[in-house]
C-alpha cells in the first residue's frame, strides 16, 4: 500500500545509573560528556531546533536536531544515520529521554520511536546492505562505538 | 542471533547476500563472481545457511541460492542491542563522574568539620 509507510515499532530501554540527574544530564549536552559514551566527534547545539551530528564511527554519523531541553529531567531529538542508504535517515526518528530519581540512584529510560518497521528497512537492497555494515560492526565490537572510551579506561 | 553475527563478519559472505538478495542464483553463478576457488564459496553458502541467510533449492543437479532476510532479525532488535551497549557505556562513565563529586564533597566536609 504505498503511502501507508509502516511506523509502528518502538525501542524501550532503562538503566539505573548510580548518580545523580545532574551528573548524568550533561552527557547528552556536552559534546567532551558525549564522547565519552558515544561517538568519536561531536557537534552539538542542545537547544530546541538545534542539530547535532556525532561520528559514531568514521563510516557511521548520527544526525538530528533536539526537540525538547529541560536541564536534569528529560531531552528530545530526532535520529538517523546519514548515509543515503540508511533505514533510519536523519529526522525521521525520535528518541526521548528521561532522568528519574530514585533515592541516590537515577533511571534513566530511553524510547527510540517512529523508526521504519523492519519490513520496510529490509525491502530494499539498500537497507538490508547498511543493516549489514551495522551488524557486521556490532559483531566485531559487540558495539559500533567500542573504540573510543577504551582508550582513557586507565585514567582512575 | 550468534550465528547471523558470524555470517556476516567475512566481507565475501555480505557480499554473496548482496548477490542472491533478489534473485535466485546457482552455486557456480556465485563463484564466477569471485576470484576465489568453488570449494571456498561452498563453505560460505554452507555457513549462510546454517545462520538461515539464504535458502537452498535442488533443480537437477544445480543448487540455487536466494536470501531470506527474515534470518536477519529485525531493525528494533538491532536498535536494542544498540542502544543497550551505550547506555552500559554512560551508566560506567556518569557512576565514575558522581565517585569523584562524592570524594571531593566528604573531602569539603572534612575540612568543614576537623
Amino acid at each position: 500500500m504505498p503511502g501507508t509507510e509502516q511506523r509502528t515499532d518502538v525501542v524501550v530501554r532503562e538503566v539505573t545509573i548510580d548518580a545523580s540527574p545532574e551528573t548524568i544530564f550533561p552527557f547528552f549536552t556536552e559534546p567532551e560528556k558525549m564522547l565519552r559514551w558515544k561517538g568519536i566527534e561531536a557537534d552539538l547545539d542542545p537547544q530546541p531546533g538545534g542539530v547535532y551530528r556525532v561520528v559514531v564511527t568514521p563510516r557511521n554519523t548520527a544526525r538530528g536536531e533536539y526537540v525538547t531541553i529541560e536541564p536534569n529531567s528529560r531531552v528530545v531529538f530526532t535520529w538517523g544515520w546519514e548515509d543515503p542508504n540508511s533505514p533510519v535517515q536523519p529526522g525521521t526518528s525520535t528518541v526521548e529521554i528521561t532522568l528519574r530519581p530514585e533515592g541516590a540512584k537515577t533511571v534513566v529510560r530511553l524510547e527510540h520511536r517512529d523508526f521504519p518497521s523492519s519490513e520496510a528497512a529490509t525491502a530494499h537492497v539498500e537497507g538490508w546492505d547498511h543493516f549489514l555494515e551495522r551488524l557486521s560492526i556490532a559483531a566485531a565490537g559487540g558495539d559500533p562505538g567500542t573504540d573510543p572510551w577504551i582508550e582513557n579506561k586507565g585514567e582512575e | 542471533m550468534e550465528a547471523v553475527l558470524k555470517a556476516i563478519a567475512e566481507p565475501r559472505r555480505r557480499e554473496i547476500l548482496r548477490l542472491v538478495w533478489d534473485r535466485e542464483l546457482a552455486a557456480g553463478e556465485i563463484a564466477s563472481r569471485f576470484d576465489v576457488t568453488h570449494a571456498a564459496i561452498s563453505q560460505h553458502l554452507r555457513v549462510l545457511r546454517e545462520a538461515n541467510l539464504v535458502r537452498e533449492r535442488r533443480d537437477g543437479n544445480r543448487r540455487l541460492y536466494r536470501a531470506a532476510p527474515e534470518g536477519l532479525g529485525d531493525l528494533k532488535a538491532f536498535l536494542e542491542s544498540y542502544w543497550d551497549a551505550g547506555l552500559q557505556r554512560l551508566k560506567v562513565e556518569a557512576e565514575r563522574d558522581e565517585r569523584r563529586k562524592r570524594a571531593r564533597n566528604r573531602a569539603a566536609n572534612r575540612r568543614r568539620r576537623p
